[in-house]
């Protein structure tokens, strides 16, 4: 059995940092394991995080561990700006053993496996290539899981695991075409620099169907809101999967494998599975069930011109705003209510630049006397699904997209 | 190639001067020196208007260990090798059953260095800790919960 210990895993890490030649200057997080900065209102608690602005290109974030990295973005900050800035978007790292230091000069991005000629890419080789460039919503498999009743094992997120960029980079399919696929191929996989500390545990990887891989959107991205992104976001190249889960998003990208057949890896065949059902929902309690990886997204919608549980000065109107996505489709409505989902009034929708990204969305609600009011954003993608009123259940945690209402009390 | 004038020199002198007594003062200041003047500017590739700049990051460290508990050792030996003590202190209430489901989880799948006979242990100890941290927070000042939706 391999050994190791707490003293062994950070001596890993401080090898890194020796090898990047910036040890020593480790800043040492207080000892808090639980801060008491924001609520995030998760049923049965613990419900409280600490903030933090202790991490590398990162601001104000909500601190869900430290090692290996988990960074919520406060929703405030979706409030503030429809493009979530790069140092306030959220970070998700699987293993401990994660990239501390690039070299632009002797990165290489590895293309082999099933195709005619494996190649080996140069940074400088990437940004001569044909470019593209969206905007995409990034948003965690497991985002808001710590809304989950039953509650569910895992990072216990708010609504915050996710943000909304303009991403730009190579499409997957110029890279697929020069290394030429070859007859049979079925799968592409891609794999980041981030490894496992411990010996025998799966390499985290993750695969599109090769039709997928190639639909000329799949990119591999330099850029993030018109900047390279923050190393904790995957510089110097993350790929991009509009409309998909951000599980797919491979950061620190340096390997893409095409594959002549289904991917074993566990990353792919036993974790990030949901249920078959409508809205990947089961009893809670479910286990032996139909699974397949998690794939599109569905849509959703939050307000964030008010919080959940707070008090205002009373007004007759209550002007309400917030941030709607349609999933792997576009946003076609978003409607409100104020009156416990009886009726519904449209809400006007701010401008579209791709349907991948955040819409923002405004509307007015009427409220007669001073008192505790309930609104409720429903948001309707271009194929007509509709956020449900009821939450899924599914042991992962995965999948949230109901109605989130928010309650607030004027005067 | 003309001799340097004797004003020049002293220009040169007195601005040497003013930059040894500047380094000093930043020394002894107590704050950090940017050490960004001193190295040369990183690497970087560029084409087509877009530059890529080498990147060196210093990730915070994470002193806290497990609150006291039964079998707080093991747990600090074996739960802290992969993630922060926050990452199970974190979780919902979960029953011994899904506890104990989470630790094998952890040492068959994720390779934790669990040994033999060491899974009842840290289970024990997650209980407890979710136990007590409840009782605490029973026993402290009532907190304003959400109104149930209606």
């Amino acid at each position: 059995m391999d050994r190791l210990d707490f003293n062994e895993a950070r001596a890993v890490t401080r090898r890194r940092l020796l090898a990047a030649g910036i040890a020593g200057g480790g800043a040492m997080l207080a000892a808090r394991a639980l801060g008491a900065d924001v609520d995030l209102r998760l049923p049965g608690g613990p419900s409280k995080r600490a903030m933090t602005s202790d991490f590398p290109q990162k601001g104000a974030m909500i601190l869900q561990r430290t090692r290996p990295a988990l960074l919520e973005t406060p929703m405030e900050v979706f409030q503030q700006s429809l493009y979530t800035p790069n140092d306030r978007f959220f970070v998700r790292w699987h293993w401990g053993d994660l990239p501390t230091s690039i070299d632009v000069e002797t990165y290489r991005i590895r293309v082999g496996g099933h195709v005619e000629r494996p190649l080996s890419i140069s940074l400088a080789q990437l940004l001569r290539m044909p470019r593209i460039e969206l905007a995409a919503v990034n948003q965690c498999s497991g985002n808001s899981r710590g809304l989950f009743e039953p509650r569910v094992p895992g990072a216990q997120w708010g609504h915050g695991a996710m943000g909304n960029a303009k991403w730009m980079g190579v499409p997957l399919r110029h890279v697929l075409d020069l290394a030429g696929v070859r007859g049979g191929a079925t799968a592409v996989r891609v794999g980041g620099m981030d490894k496992p500390l411990v010996a025998g545990a799966a390499d985290f990887e993750k695969s599109l169907a090769l039709d997928h891989a190639r639909d000329g959107e799949v990119m591999l991205a330099f850029a993030m809101n018109g900047e390279q992104l923050p190393l904790l976001n995957g510089f110097p190249v993350r790929l991009i999967v509009p409309g998909w889960f951000s599980t797919y998003w491979m950061k620190t990208l340096d390997t893409i494998e095409v594959l002549a057949g289904p991917d074993d890896n566990y990353w792919m065949a036993k974790a990030y599975k949901i249920p078959t059902t409508p809205h990947a929902n089961v009893a809670p309690g479910s286990k032996d069930f139909p699974t397949t990886p998690i794939n599109r997204m569905i849509p959703r919608s939050w307000i964030t011109s008010v919080a959940d549980g707070a008090t205002y000065g009373y007004d007759p109107v209550l002007p309400i705003e917030g941030i709607a996505m349609g999933g792997d489709v576009g946003v076609a409505r978003v409607d409100i209510s104020a009156t416990g989902g009886r009726t519904w009034e449209p809400a006007a929708l701010g401008r579209e630049d791709d349907r991948y990204g955040f819409r923002r969305f405004t509307a007015r609600v009427n409220v007669p006397r001073p008192g505790r009011v309930k609104v409720m954003a429903r948001c309707t993608n271009t194929r007509g699904e509709t956020q449900p009123m009821e939450a899924n259940w599914n042991p992962g945690g995965y999948m949230r997209n109901c109605v989130e209402p928010v309650i607030v009390r004027l005067g | 190639m003309r001799a340097p004038s004797l004003a020049a020199i002293v220009v040169v002198l007195i601005a040497g001067g003013l930059f040894v007594l500047v380094a000093i003062g930043a020394g002894s200041g107590g704050a950090p020196k940017p050490v960004t003047s001193a190295v040369p500017p990183a690497p970087s590739v560029s084409a087509n208007g877009f530059a890529l700049t080498s990147t060196a990051i210093d990730l915070p460290d994470d002193a806290a260990t497990y609150p006291a508990g039964p079998h707080v050792d093991v747990v600090n030996q074996r739960c802290l090798s992969c993630h922060s003590a926050s990452m199970a202190l974190t979780q919902p209430r979960l029953t011994a059953a899904q506890w104990q489901a989470t630790v094998e989880k952890m040492r068959d799948t994720y390779k934790a260095p669990i040994g033999p006979g060491e899974v009842p242990l840290i289970v024990e100890y997650l209980t407890a800790q979710q136990a007590a941290q409840s009782g605490a927070q029973q026993a402290a000042p009532q907190e304003t919960k959400p109104q149930p939706a209606g």
